[in-house]
């Protein structure tokens, strides 16, 4: 019998309570006899931790109750095994060779080989071997035989990898090959026995079907190691930094190096403390226009190389116009618009404010995006301008204004303005947010317009096809979202200025602004990061026809290919390429490989005990029986059901005791 | 006061007499105590100066047959003497379980049994006749008042044998004394009188009507009376078994009021009904006790 989670057997401390509940006592063990209780009342109880324990019985009970409850945590199991082997009967052997990642450290890898070959080698003539490669997944390179050199073919094209191996996805993805074995198995697996592969639960760390488990530790120790764990810094200033973690028990000296497209840019020596971190700061970058490859090493290399580099693709952002229509030029609505644009650094827009005259001959299509801060100073032809702007495919922020009051349509989205003049919010009062709609990307993180109060706004119908993404308490839209064509209008029923609500004034007034025109502009942008193992979803990119290159240059997928995703299995920069554009993507090392702390004795000791020998398995030819024979037999149902007997037998005993304490008759 | 004096009263305290074995013996030494420390008392009736004749009757005493005078006349006469006042006593004693508490040397009942011994023997030295009820839920002895020689041991190994037994009931053993003495005479009740000042009324109030003389000692123990606890305790009543905690500060302060005030209900309660009520701290001499009694004989003639 094992326990699958012993870490629960903790939990048997809190036999300690009923104990201690057990001795607490309220019967004073000052005891006198006195010769009548004719003029006496009784007095508070006083609760005394007694010397001997009391009912027994009951306690035994409980005790039993929380042990059996304890140990149906602990998940035991018993391999029953139908009939006992002769231990000569014809076994598998599945050869499992880790090629994380962390197997790269060293000569590991030679090592790993050399053991898998000695397994090979001891294979007994009835016996057949497999042999199965494991890191993100499970690849068999080898299927069952008798034949020792297909298994040693098989093993010389193995190579260890990039990814991190999960031993609890392991054992679960080894379970089909274990089931579908009709000889006994024996599972043997040559890794570093790295800790950080270690799955939350032990439990996940047994087969479902027996077999015997082999570790083959190739790892000899603990081993040093360091890594650049983190890279990042500002695409506006070109600011960088980076920092190198240890895995050793040494401080060491190493040197980083800064790369820019190809071209050591700086070197800056390092102290990297034992067992601790060490940081560095680069000088501002010249970034060229469009994505830049920049990469930091660390020198000398260790042995574990791929973790001494880190990879990164900054894109410094393109200067962008855009226009403010107002009919005060100098007034506070384009005064608040504007600078609320120009503060967002991030997206380095330039705004323009102009008055409404003369729209219809400016070349619009130059800017990101257009602000009116009024509608009502829009011209029909004005608007027939912005509409096809906005057709066109570009954005439009139209708020309404004094002026809008006259209105009964709104120019470009068109929505029905309600009766004249302006609603007016009651005197002395103020309307306030109603519901905001947070999944839409434009409001996130502007929970705090909540705090804004408007006095005026104009009534807006929208139609089936507007989204309203703000209301005001009394129900009234006050941001409508319409799409037109290509483009989108974004439609605000107040103001921007402080005429008729304080929402500039308002510290979430800019990262408001900032989401709209985020939004505006078309998105967040391109995903300049990706995990090693994920996918790059064509979709998402946004990119119109082109190609993607892997981090050797090699031509990854075409995206007018038939599959729509790409799997990143290299370290580096993946470049995608269509549209006329050319964006990066780069791909680091897992963190989680770079900490080469082993698994303790111990645990090893307790993993390869969740196996059966090869010798108690069945050899039964039908697998089914197999299975049913040798399957792990949990004793958590048996238990549950005494525990519950035991409960009930509990409640009957305390029961009893109380009637008695209360003195009635039983 | 003079040597002789303390040494009697020195003899009359109830840890001293709780030494003596024997109970005729504690009964002479508290009587011959008591008098000898009352010389100079008004109560000189105990002399035995003659004071008439009268014709021998059944039940009388043989001994005090005048013979030179049925030498003379060939009648029988008895000679009586002063202080003889030719009635009698009948101690009921109470034996229940709460009879046995006691926090010092004595318990309630070895005094009571004292005390029912002295007044035996006291009624005894004046030819007077001498009954015995001892009781607690139930008459456990009785002996009918007699003045025959020999029923004093008889009812001084009666009160001897008596031992805290179970749970008061005064109903009983005053039922079973209107049933048997008919005639007048004393009755002393020796009890702690747990019970309700009512039904004291409804018991005593009969043998009032009969024309007996009740005196009513009831005896409790310091502790009782001023209890002092340090800290709360679990009390066990000695007669039910039941046991309720009590704090220091209730048996204090509401307690002594509750006791003070069924004292009082019970002495209010035997002068309603022709009774006379003693209260008797066990640790107080018998002489004090003694004093109280011959002064209700006094007065009742």
């Amino acid at each position: 019998m094992t326990l699958l989670a012993p870490a629960f057997l903790l939990g048997i401390l809190a036999i300690g309570l009923p104990i201690w509940l057990h001795r607490l006592s309220s019967d004073n063990p000052n005891r006198q006899r006195f010769s009548s209780l004719m003029f006496l009342e009784p007095g508070e109880p006083r609760r005394v931790l007694a010397k001997k324990l009391q009912y027994l019985l009951l306690l035994a009970l409980r005790i039993g109750v929380l042990a059996l409850l304890v140990l149906a945590f602990a998940q035991p199991a018993f391999w029953r095994g139908a009939q006992a082997g002769d231990g000569e009967a014809a076994r598998l052997h599945v050869i499992v060779l880790d090629r994380s990642a962390s197997m790269n450290y060293g000569d590991r890898w030679e090592r790993a080989r050399d053991a898998a070959l000695d397994v090979i080698d001891s294979l007994q003539s009835d016996d057949r071997g497999q042999l199965v490669v494991a890191g993100r997944i499970v690849e068999v390179l080898a299927a069952p035989t008798d034949d020792a050199a297909v298994l040693r073919q098989a093993l010389g094209v193995a190579e260890p990898g990039v990814f991190r191996i999960d031993y609890g996805q392991l054992m679960r993805a080894l379970d089909g090959i274990l089931r579908s074995s009709e000889l006994a198995v024996v599972l043997d697996l040559v890794t570093d026995t790295q800790q950080s592969s270690l799955p939350t639960r032990f439990a996940e760390l047994a087969p479902r079907r027996a077999a015997e488990i082999r570790i083959h530790d190739v790892a000899r120790g603990p081993a040093a190691n360091w890594a650049v764990d983190s890279f990042g810094g500002s695409a506006l200033t070109g600011e960088l930094e980076a920092s190198v973690r240890s895995f050793a028990d040494e401080p060491v000296e190493k040197t980083l190096s800064l790369e820019l497209n190809g071209s050591i840019v700086d070197q800056q020596p390092l102290t990297i403390p034992a067992g601790g971190r060490g940081q560095a700061r680069f000088a501002a970058l010249e970034l060229a226009p469009g994505s830049n490859r920049v990469t930091v090493s660390l020198a000398p290399s260790d042995d574990l190389a791929a973790d001494d580099q880190r990879f990164l693709a900054l894109k410094r952002p393109q200067p962008r116009s855009v226009l403010v229509v107002s009919s005060e030029p100098e007034g506070r609505g384009a005064l608040y618009t504007s600078s609320a644009i120009e503060t967002l650094a991030t997206l380095a827009l330039n705004a323009q404010t102009s008055g409404p005259s003369g729209l219809t001959d400016r070349p619009l299509a130059q800017y990101s995006f257009i602000v009116v801060t009024d509608a009502g100073t829009l011209s029909d032809s004005d608007g027939a301008v912005l509409t096809d702007y906005v057709e066109a495919g570009g954005g439009l922020l139209l708020a309404l204004g004094q002026r809008s009051s006259g209105l009964t349509r709104v120019p470009v989205s068109g929505q029905t303005l309600r009766a004249s003049p302006v609603a007016v919010a009651r005197a002395g009062t103020s309307a306030a947010i109603g519901e905001l709609d947070g999944t839409h990307p434009a409001l996130r993180g502007v929970d705090e317009l909540r705090a804004a109060k408007f006095y005026r706004y104009l009534g807006v119908d929208p139609a089936p096809e507007d989204r309203v993404l703000i209301s005001l308490d009394d129900g009234t839209p006050l941001l409508i979202e319409r799409t037109l064509s290509a483009g989108r209008v974004l439609l605000f029923t107040s103001s921007l200025d402080r005429e008729w609500n304080d929402l500039p004034v308002q510290p979430v007034f800019v990262p408001f602004i900032a989401g709209l025109a985020n939004h505006l502009l078309g998105g967040a942008g391109f995903i300049s990061e990706a995990e090693l193992g994920s996918t790059l979803a064509v979709r998402a990119l946004g990119l119109q026809g082109g190609q993607i290159f892997d981090p050797q240059g090699e031509k990854a997928l075409g995206l007018s290919g038939g599959t729509d995703d790409v799997l990143l299995d290299q370290l580096g920069f993946y470049e995608v390429v269509g549209g006329g554009a050319s964006e990066l993507v780069a791909v680091n090392f897992d963190p989680r490989e770079s900490d080469l702390t082993l698994i303790d004795t111990a645990t090893v000791e307790r993993w390869q005990g969740l196996g059966v020998r090869a010798a108690d398995q069945t050899t039964n030819s039908a697998a089914t029986a197999v299975e049913d024979a040798s399957a792990p037999s949990p004793l958590g149902p048996w238990l549950l059901i005494v525990l519950l007997l035991i409960a009930v037998v509990e409640s009957w005993v305390g029961n009893w005791h109380l009637r008695i304490r209360r003195g009635i008759a039983a | 006061m003079s040597a002789r004096t303390a040494t009697a009263q020195h003899l009359l305290r109830p840890e001293t007499l709780a030494r003596l074995a024997n109970l005729d013996l504690v009964a002479r030494a508290v009587v011959t105590g008591f008098l000898t420390g009352m010389h100079r008392s008004p109560f000189f009736g105990f002399s035995q100066e003659f004071r008439e004749y009268r014709a021998y009757s059944e039940g009388d005493d043989p001994r005090f047959v005048d013979w030179n005078v049925y030498a003379r006349t060939e009648r029988t006469y008895i000679k009586r003497y002063i202080g003889e006042t030719n009635t009698r006593l009948v101690v009921l004693l109470d034996a229940s379980a709460s009879m046995g508490f006691g926090s010092g040397s004595v318990t309630k009942l070895q005094y009571a049994k004292f005390l029912a011994a002295t007044l035996a023997y006291l009624a005894a030295r004046q030819h007077d006749a001498v009954g015995l009820i001892v009781f607690d839920d139930k008459v456990r002895e009785h002996r009918p008042a007699s003045s025959r020689a020999g029923r004093l041991s008889g009812v001084l190994h009666a009160i001897d044998r008596a031992t805290p037994g179970a749970g008061t009931d005064l109903e009983m053993p005053f039922e079973r004394f209107r049933e048997i003495e008919k005639g007048r005479g004393l009755v002393a009740v020796i009890s702690d009188f747990y019970c309700e000042p009512e039904a004291l009324l409804k018991s005593v109030r009969p043998l009032a009507y009969q024309g007996q003389d009740v005196i009513l000692f009831q005896l409790l123990d310091p502790q009782e009376l001023s209890p002092v606890l340090k800290e709360s305790a679990l009390l066990e009543d000695m007669e039910t078994g039941e046991a309720m905690e009590v704090s220091p500060i209730y048996m204090s302060s509401l307690y002594r009021q509750r006791i003070e005030a069924h004292v009082a209900a019970l002495k209010k309660a035997a002068l309603g009904a022709g009774a006379d009520h003693q209260l008797v701290d066990i640790t107080e001499p018998l002489d004090d006790v003694l004093r109280k009694y011959l002064l209700f004989r006094q007065r009742r003639g």
